[in-house]
């Protein structure tokens, strides 16, 4: 084994120096090399918007939170995508649809407490009322998703192509759907149905800053409170799979499926938990993340490529791949789009999406499993 | 047993394929010899069913079948729910018969397919749309290789089709996005007082054309644009570009383009990077007031400066009632009763000109047609010129344009016009022409000029056009 | 009493007689086909197919499935719109608009597509399965970004205006749409020569033995990646065929041509077809075509809620069409009908011996 692989290994090395190099280069330029543009406009390959993290720590450290507080909801989306994916082997196509419908269930139940059709005061929704929406919209995305697995994709096991398509159909469906019956809670001005962005609020104690004592900065507590639910999320799949007998029945499931079986354990039951969960998170992050920002037709797609991207990079089915995938997707998102070079006003920050697929593409070639996936 | 009887369930849905493929292709074959009938104009109409502006789908319809329905005798199937169809239209001794509704995504590719088939499947002579700006320059493209049809824009916002491709078979009665946000740069600098601005907009073809109408406008009288903010569309988490304008102390306001899904995204992450958004520092595109995202922006941002979409909300004019009672008439309640939506409206008189066309070639197409087509219309919110709208050489809409205010009533918020902005040229007084680079990332650039309405928007209140200038 | 008749023959006659009148009748296609199948469905079938062919091919002798396809296609059409067409009052405002010549610019375009699918390939050669398709969905959507924020080739809104430049060899091709057909019709029939061709060579071979057995075939001596890499840039070839065909088809070329949900089109138009069988490419554009073209007058009395299906669009009509056809048959409309024949066959011999495995793509 080692006579021959020997002279392989050195020869991925190369590649291996090539991008720590570059690691090591990104990163003394956000550090130190980066400047701030001078006063009369112009710049170089070193101007960025806010110079290096040391001649400027507190946009250095709002936009590291950002990145960690955006990889949250993240991760809560495509733990979902990851533990389906991990268990079942199945590529569920219609994740970004299932999200999709749970943000716009969890805005008209919003709109039935407190609402008139216009997004809501922050200040006016209180705990229970970004609560039950919550309750009401993740069951019935968990619903949708048991009705997909039991009826649809069950009898197809391990056929993941055909599986894959059987959720792609699901989606073209429910998005069809979608724009046909939501919003339904609109203003008196605004046009019923069609699938228009409307948004949910985050409780109105969220609504305000916390002074993190370092560089001076204050930091929104709404955001904060997102990273705690992606963390709590997180927690809790990793107590549930690594200290309940279900999860460790899930694991040896993702091991090997047949052995499980054999072992008269009921696997399709634990298949059904498993999609049922799954796209429970879909609807969870849908609702955080309307909370955040909005919900819209057009988004499933959106969330349906986040959800990838993450489970990619992150290695498939591992709740720790799908948290490493999550952080490194939103640190080079936001950081390249702050900190590209913006020499020339047309340059660079706009190619920041650019960039981050050409890094995870690098990632793959030397890492085709993902970060913390087993490769096989 | 249970074998025999897969295969043939499988024998039967080959035969169900076989039957189908067949059943096409006699179809296709037979209406090749279907004769076209005399004196029926074949009309489609062109917008949008997914995607951003998917709920475009049945305002942009309803408005141009209001129009069909109150110059040429047609009858809604339902009053609710305009893409049902309408029949009995009637024009200029022709039959006019509706045979599809275009659904785009926002997206050129589907625009051109969705062409093709209105065009050549169904066999429509003339097209009423499409609804956004990409579309409608991938359409004039179409166009230029189909001289005898014949197309009016519905409601997009894009300058190429009637500035650089300009086909002689292309049509617009009404404005371009730079053209809709005409006057709003001006109401910033004079009474909001701002002198530095920072702008931020969506990464593409209509946010730099309708971002340029800012530009041009508030450049124009002197002021500054110290950043542009350019995040891509389809942006999930806004908060990199967001802190990449500066900071609100150190500027006087933003300029905000941001649209489709992101409008209120944006808004959002600003306020959790700089706190609540204050109105006297935003001024918005028709985004702000328009496009599905009124719902969402509105409750934040009452009393900020809004561009138009070449309509007036409660114009108190009896052209103005009488287009909105056409409109409620036919099709009450539609788009929640805005009918001073561009979507609705825009529709409205792209069907009216095409009534009036027909009428005047009597029911003649092609060049006729093109040549009959009016060249001034009396639309509902055209106010200068004794309400009479002109197009130009290119047959695009010389239009007056409306800067809005986002304001309270009744404990709601609503929309107000708060100015008045007579007869705006497309080229903004010589910035846009032929020969000049398209609006771009940073085109136009910022640069005193003098725009033909400088210094006479005239201060619109209740309703009604005073004789006053907005100072 | 009709089915005798396929018992005693062989089902490849069946097959070659069929594609010989599908042949005759593509051949005759404008004079049979009115205007609309002529020029747009079939046309559209003819460069679909070619590009799931690519995918196909990919899948069935590669054991690859690919969604690069896609954007493949699309950078074909993006290289010869920055390179053939010219800029200016009346032509396009965006992209280089070069003004090469459009024969030049042809095979600039093709070569470079097949290059950067030499070099998509190389980086991807030693993923398998579905982190094969996980990575060539990554290049997809690189291409997407790509050409929505690089605003010098591209942009959001594209390039149009495409089909006025074209070879003279060619000629006129918007005035002409009978040309276009017969140039994307014999670009399928070269493909579908070409793709049979090049399986049966050596290096086909190779890459089958690749497919079936890679460590095998990897200790026998044989370079696995580069036989990998090499039918990656193959299909890439093929991919720009299609891509360079669309343009002048359609005119127009943007980032919304290689999106994710056109991505999985070509997926879903290749499954549709059978993920196993070259044939398939072309049935499962026509059926994807024709679904697409032919399902908007339907209405549901019962179920309509006021709109199609449901109150939804026909979206949602062709959501369930994909649907049914997925469950139905999973090596798609060619797998139907290679049971079918087994299962005609098999009643005849008596035996159940006869049917064929099921293949399934993944």
């Amino acid at each position: 084994m080692t006579g021959f692989r020997l002279p392989r290994l050195n020869r991925r090395q190369v590649p291996l120096l090539v991008v720590g190099a570059a690691v090591v280069f990104a990163l003394a330029y956000v550090l130190l090399i980066a400047q701030k543009p001078p006063a009369t406009g112009g710049g170089n390959w070193r101007t960025t918007t806010f110079g290096s993290a040391v001649d400027d720590p507190g946009s250095f450290l709002r936009i590291f939170l950002d990145s960690i507080t955006f990889a949250g909801a993240l991760f809560i989306v495509a733990s979902g995508f990851a533990l389906i994916f991990g268990l079942m082997r199945v590529v569920n196509m219609a994740h970004g649809a299932f999200y999709l419908l749970g943000g716009y269930i969890a805005y008209e139940i919003q709109q039935a407490m407190t609402g008139q059709g216009f997004a809501i005061p922050t200040s006016q929704v209180n705990t229970w009322e970004w609560v039950v929406p919550l309750l009401v919209a993740a069951p019935c995305i968990a619903f949708v998703g048991f009705v997909t697995q039991q009826g649809l994709l069950r009898w197809n096991q391990g056929q993941e192509l055909r599986q894959a398509l059987i959720t792609i159909a699901i989606s073209v469906i429910v998005a069809d759907q979608i724009i046909a019956h939501f919003p339904r809670a609109t203003s008196t001005v605004a046009q019923k149905f069609g699938g228009n962005a409307v948004s949910l609020s985050w409780p109105g104690w969220t609504d305000r800053f916390v002074n993190l004592h370092v560089a001076g900065v204050h930091y929104s507590l709404a955001r904060l409170v997102m990273l705690g639910l992606g963390i709590a999320v997180g927690l809790a799949l990793w107590l549930w799979l690594y200290r309940t007998k279900t999860g460790m029945v899930i694991r040896a499931g993702v091991d090997d499926q047949k052995m499980t079986s054999a072992l008269g354990i009921n696997i399709q039951r634990t298949f059904a938990i498993a999609f049922v969960l799954g796209s429970a998170l879909a609807a969870f992050g849908a609702v955080v993340w309307a909370s955040q920002a909005n919900i819209a037709a057009g988004q499933d797609g959106q969330w349906l490529l986040n959800s990838l991207v993450v489970v990619i990079v992150g290695g498939m089915g591992s709740i720790f791949g799908a948290a490493a995938g999550a952080i490194l997707y939103a640190f080079v998102l936001n950081f390249s789009a702050t900190y590209l070079p913006t020499a020339g006003a047309d340059c660079c920050t706009q190619y920041s999406i650019v960039v981050t697929f050409a890094l995870i593409a690098l990632v793959l070639a030397f890492r085709p499993q993902g970060l913390f996936g087993r490769p096989g | 047993m249970r074998r025999s009887g897969l295969r043939s369930w499988h024998a039967a849905a080959l035969a169900a394929v076989g039957i189908a493929v067949g059943v096409a292709l006699i179809g296709g074959i037979s209406t090749s010899s279907a004769a076209s009938q005399a004196k029926t104009v074949r009309v489609a109409i062109m917008t949008d069913c997914k995607g951003a502006f998917g709920f475009g789908y049945e305002p942009d319809i309803g408005g141009a079948e209001a129009a069909l329905a109150r110059y040429a005798h047609g009858k809604a199937k339902n009053k609710k729910k305009p893409s049902a169809g309408m029949t009995g239209i009637t024009a200029g001794g022709a039959n006019i018969k509706i045979v599809g509704y275009g659904c785009g995504n926002d997206t050129v590719p589907l625009a051109v397919t969705e062409t093709k088939r209105l065009m050549e499947q169904a066999k429509a002579d003339v097209m009423i749309g499409p609804l956004s700006g990409d579309e409608a320059v991938s359409v004039a493209n179409y166009a230029k290789s189909h001289p005898k049809k014949t197309f009016i824009i519905g409601t997009a916002g894009s300058q190429d089709p009637t500035l650089q491709i300009a086909p002689k078979n292309v049509f617009r009665y009404h404005g371009d996005g730079a053209q809709w946000n005409a006057g709003t740069g001006e109401i910033a600098y004079r009474k909001l007082h701002w002198r530095k601005a920072a702008i931020i907009m969506d990464d593409y073809s209509f946010g730099w054309t309708s971002a340029a109408g800012l530009i041009a406008d508030y450049c124009a009288m002197g002021g500054k644009i110290t950043k542009r903010v350019f995040p891509p569309l389809n942006t999930t988490d806004y908060a990199p570009y967001i802190r990449q304008l500066p900071p609100p102390n150190s500027v006087d306001g933003y300029f905000w383009v941001v649209g489709g899904t992101g409008t209120g995204a944006s808004l959002k992450a600003y306020e959790q990077a700089y706190g609540k958004t204050n109105p006297k520092k935003f001024v918005g595109n028709l985004f702000f007031a328009f496009l599905g995202n009124f719902s969402e922006v509105a409750p934040r941002l009452v009393g900020a400066y809004v561009g138009g979409f070449g309509t007036s909300p409660g114009l108190k004019t009896k052209a103005a009632r009488a287009y909105e009672g056409n409109v409620a008439k036919i099709f009450p309640g539609l788009n929640g009763g805005n009918y001073a939506d561009g979507f609705v409206y825009n529709y409205y008189n792209a069907a009216w000109a095409l009534v009036q066309g027909l009428n005047k070639s009597h029911g003649a197409l092609g060049a006729k047609l093109q040549s009959s087509l009016p060249r001034t219309l009396r639309p509902g919110y055209q106010v200068s010129g004794h309400g009479v709208l002109h197009l130009d050489k290119n047959r695009q809409a010389i239009q007056d344009q409306w800067p809005l205010q986002i304001v309270r009533k009744g404990g709601k918020p609503a929309l107000t016009v708060v100015g008045f902005v007579p007869n705006v040229t497309q080229s903004f007084g010589g910035l846009f022409k032929k020969s000049s680079p398209p609006p771009g990332r940073t085109q136009p650039p910022c640069r005193k000029l003098k725009t033909p309405w400088q210094g006479k928007i005239r201060v619109v209140k209740n309703g009604v056009v005073t004789k006053g200038v907005i100072k | 009493m009709r089915w005798n008749v396929l018992r005693s023959s062989p089902k490849t006659t069946i097959e070659r007689a069929i594609g010989a009148i599908a042949l005759v009748l593509a051949a005759l296609g404008p004079l049979v086909f009115n205007q609309y199948w002529a020029h747009q469905i079939l046309i559209e079938t003819f460069l679909f197919g070619i590009a799931a062919a690519s995918l196909i091919f990919l899948s069935a002798y590669g054991g690859m499935v690919s969604l690069a396809q896609t954007a493949l296609f699309g950078i074909a059409g993006v290289i010869l719109g920055n390179l053939a067409t010219r800029g200016g009052p009346g032509g396009t405002s965006k992209g280089l608009h070069l003004g090469w010549d459009p024969t030049v610019a042809l095979v600039v375009a093709i070569a470079m597509t097949t290059a950067i699918g030499l070099m998509f390939g190389a980086i991807a050669a030693r993923s398998i399965g579905i982190y094969f398709l996980m990575i060539t969905l990554t290049y997809s959507v690189i291409t997407t970004y790509f050409l929505g924020q690089v605003t010098l080739v591209s942009g959001f809104s594209g390039i149009g205006g495409i089909n006025r430049y074209t070879p003279s060899w060619i000629g006129d091709l918007t005035g002409h749409p009978n040309r276009l057909y017969y140039v994307s019709l014999v670009a399928a029939v070269f493909t579908y020569v070409l793709i049979r061709y090049v399986v049966r060579t050596p290096f086909g071979i190779t890459l089958q033995g690749v497919r079936d057995e890679p460590v095998r075939m990897s200790s026998l001596g044989y370079n696995v990646p580069l036989h990998r890499t090499l039918a990656f840039g193959f299909a890439a070839f093929l991919a720009s065929l299609s891509g360079v065909l669309y343009v002048w088809w359609s005119g127009q070329i943007a980032p919304g041509n290689v999106d994710l949900p056109e991505t999985i089109s070509l997926l879903v138009i290749a499954v549709i077809g059978g993920l196993a069988r070259i044939e398939g490419a072309w049935l499962g554009a026509f059926a994807f075509i024709i679904i697409q073209n032919y399902v908007r007058g339907f209405t549901f009395p019962f179920l309509g809620f006021g709109g199609t299906l449901f109150g939804g669009s026909f979206n949602t009509v062709i959501g369930i069409i994909f649907l049914l056809i997925v469950l139905i048959s999973p090596d798609g409309l060619m797998g139907i009908w290679d049971r079918a024949l087994a299962a005609r066959s098999r009643v005849g011999r008596a035996g159940p011996s006869a049917e064929a495995p099921a293949r399934t793509g993944g």
